[in-house]
This record gives structure tokens, C-alpha cells and sequence, in this order.
């Protein structure tokens, strides 16, 4: 440290040497000019890959052809992924299809979740992201339902449905059919209610303390120290534009029966 | 390779076949037997047929499991057999499920639309 020190000073004493540092400066800051000149056409992270594109539209349209009972709608959403939009009656053979066919070979299953539109006659949409490690394919599967009708589980079809289905019924309150085990598992024992649902407060209904009084943990319902107040914290204007002028979802076309 | 003994695929809990050529063309019969149940129009029949024919062409040409392996292109042997149960358990499913009929159930107005549109109910 201390003979670092030393050369430094050295350095600034003698003018040769500090000219010499000063000139390197600046040829590196005329090198760095030329490198700014160089124009990026496509600043994205995301490289766009037509070839894939091609292929996941004709694997899209294969699935519809072979399966035209179940798939309605066949779309590629942020550039290169594939969405197959089938009905909720054909979660098992769609399922088994991508999982089983020599020319799908999607044997693993990456997530199953949902989520919640309240505004829609059917509310919930369940989704279900497969991979492929033959063709290094990804594709996800979309369906729907509501509160109170039952969607097949994929468990017979794949073993890591268990818990990623246990998981949608504490969330949202999807009931899974013939799933072997079907409770709550991230939410605490007693819990009423399914968090990730629209209408439900962002507070919960009861809250939890331990009372020094009685020597155990109580729980009470809610009291809130302010009466309901809505904070409107919207930005007037979108925050992301060029996210949603980038990344249309393209809708792929399917022969109707 | 000829003649040498494969002793392991590599590839964690799948052992090596003993008569894979026999076994093969069993599973590939089967899978033929079971589709020709199909009718003739449906697509995953067509597409099928075409490609379980293709592969047992393959097979039938030559003896020679490598090189087997090499024109279908879909890995090892072995793994072409699980290819080969998974397409017939399947194929077998498909004649209850009936896939080849048209759409069971068509989407709610406004069920796949993003940003979600307010439905007029």
C-alpha cells in the first residue's frame, strides 16, 4: 500500500511520467468516440428469432389440427411463445398429448398457476407452462373456469402437479378434481379465504397477536385504525409504452371444423 | 460398434435394452394396430401413421441398432422405446377422448382477450 502510495507521488512529481498518463488518457477517450459512433438498430435484450417463430407457429397449428375438439385459440404473445387457449374439458388429453406424442415430447412441467379477472364470465384463467428438453421447446396452456366448477387435475399426467395444484387451491380457490391430496399449503392452519383473489383485502379479515393475559396467541378480526380510504396512485399515462407497441400477441390461424 | 456390449445409456434409471430391435417393432405394430381404430379423416391418425411408419421402415431396413439410431435421429434406443410406450398409452387414450371431433365448447365472448375487456352481463 505504502510503496503504491510512493509511486504515485513520484509520478505526480515528475512531469515526464504525468504527460505520459495524460496522453494515454486521451487516446483512450478518441478510441471510446469511434466506439459511440457505431449505431444500435435494435436495442433490445431479447434477440428476435424468426426461425423459432416459424416453428412454434406450425407446431401451434399442428396441436390445433390434431386436437381440434379442445383447442380454441392458438396465439404467440411476447414475440416467441407459444399459448395454446383450450376449453376446461380438455385439460387431460391436451396435457397428455404435449406430454406423450413423439412429436411434443414436453415432459416436464415448469409451473401451473392462475390468475383472476372478475370482470369475465368465467374468472379464473389456469396456466400451465411445459417444456420440452427433446426439441428445447417451451409452450403454455391457458384454460378457464370459475369458483365453482371443477377442472381436471394433471396429476395422473404429471407427479409435479401435486403441490403446483394445492398451491392454485389456496391462491384463487380453483377446485382441482381427482387431485390425491388437494389442501391448503402456504397459507397457516385454520386460514379462511384465498389471498390472490381480487375481492379479497389486501389487510385480510382477522389479525394475530399474542395476548399477554390469556399466554397464547389470539386471533381477532380485523379493526383498522382508519375507516376504507381509496389511494388513487395510477399515473395518468402508461408507464410502459413501448412494452406493449413491441410485444403484440399474435394470434396464429387454425382451420375450424 | 460392432458387436461391442452398451453397457450403460448414460442416462439415470433407463437401462439397456436387451432385444431392443424385437421390442421396438412390437411396440410399433401395437401402436399401428391401435390407430387403424381411428377414423380415417382424423389428423392425429394421419400424422402418426406417417411418422410410426417412417421410424418402423427404419427399423425394418437394417439390424444395426446404431445406425438405427442415427437415421431416426431421436436419441438412444432406449429412448425410443419410452417414445414408443408413451405414443401407445396415449394413442389408446385418444380413442376415448375422440379428439378428432369439433370444438366441444367455444370460448365466452371476451374470455382471451388481454387487457380484459368489461363484459357487457
Amino acid at each position: 500500500m505504502a510503496s503504491l502510495l510512493r509511486q504515485v507521488a513520484k509520478a505526480i512529481r515528475n512531469p515526464q511520467i504525468y504527460n505520459q498518463v495524460g496522453a494515454n488518457i486521451g487516446r483512450g477517450f478518441s478510441t471510446g468516440t469511434v466506439r459511440l459512433e457505431k449505431v444500435e438498430t435494435r436495442p433490445t435484450v431479447r434477440k428476435y428469432n424468426p426461425l423459432l417463430k416459424t416453428q412454434l407457429t406450425e407446431f401451434g397449428q399442428y396441436v390445433a389440427e390434431c386436437l381440434p375438439k379442445y383447442i380454441q385459440k392458438v396465439q404467440i404473445a411476447a414475440g416467441d411463445e407459444l399459448e395454446l387457449l383450450i376449453a376446461p374439458e380438455g385439460v387431460l388429453p391436451v396435457m397428455q398429448f404435449l406430454k406423450d406424442h413423439h412429436n411434443a415430447q414436453f415432459a416436464s412441467l415448469a409451473d401451473v398457476t392462475a390468475l383472476d379477472v372478475p370482470s369475465r364470465q368465467y374468472r379464473f384463467e389456469v396456466v400451465y407452462n411445459l417444456l420440452s428438453l427433446r426439441y428445447q421447446a417451451r409452450v403454455r396452456v391457458k384454460t378457464y373456469t370459475d369458483e365453482l366448477t371443477p377442472i381436471e387435475s394433471i396429476f395422473d399426467v404429471y407427479r409435479a402437479a401435486n403441490w403446483y395444484e394445492r398451491e392454485v387451491w389456496d391462491m384463487y380457490g380453483v377446485f382441482f378434481a381427482n387431485h390425491p391430496d388437494l389442501r391448503r399449503i402456504l397459507t397457516d392452519y385454520g386460514f379462511q379465504g384465498h389471498p390472490l383473489r381480487k375481492d379479497f383485502p389486501l389487510s385480510g379479515y382477522v389479525e394475530v397477536r399474542y395476548d399477554d393475559e390469556q399466554k397464547r396467541v389470539v386471533v381477532e378480526p380485523l379493526e383498522l385504525a382508519q375507516e376504507f380510504r381509496k389511494f388513487d396512485l395510477s399515473a395518468p399515462w402508461e408507464q410502459f409504452p413501448n412494452f406493449r407497441k413491441s410485444h403484440k400477441t399474435e394470434e396464429v390461424p387454425i382451420d375450424k371444423k | 460398434m460392432s458387436g461391442a456390449i452398451k453397457k450403460t445409456t448414460g442416462l439415470t434409471g433407463l437401462v439397456v435394452s436387451k432385444a431392443p430391435h424385437h421390442s421396438l417393432g412390437i411396440l410399433y405394430d401395437k401402436i399401428m394396430r391401435t390407430l387403424q381404430k381411428m377414423p380415417e379423416s382424423a389428423a392425429y391418425r394421419k400424422h402418426t401413421e406417417q411418422l410410426i411408419c417412417e421410424r418402423a421402415q427404419v427399423l425394418s431396413s437394417t439390424t444395426d441398432i446404431n445406425q438405427v439410431e442415427q437415421t431416426i435421429g431421436c436419441g438412444q434406443v432406449e429412448e425410443l422405446i419410452v417414445q414408443a410406450e408413451n405414443e401407445l398409452i396415449l394413442a389408446r387414450k385418444m380413442l376415448n377422448w375422440k379428439p378428432w371431433e369439433p370444438l366441444c365448447q367455444a370460448a365466452p365472448a371476451g374470455q382471451w382477450d388481454w387487457p380484459p375487456t368489461v363484459s357487457e352481463k
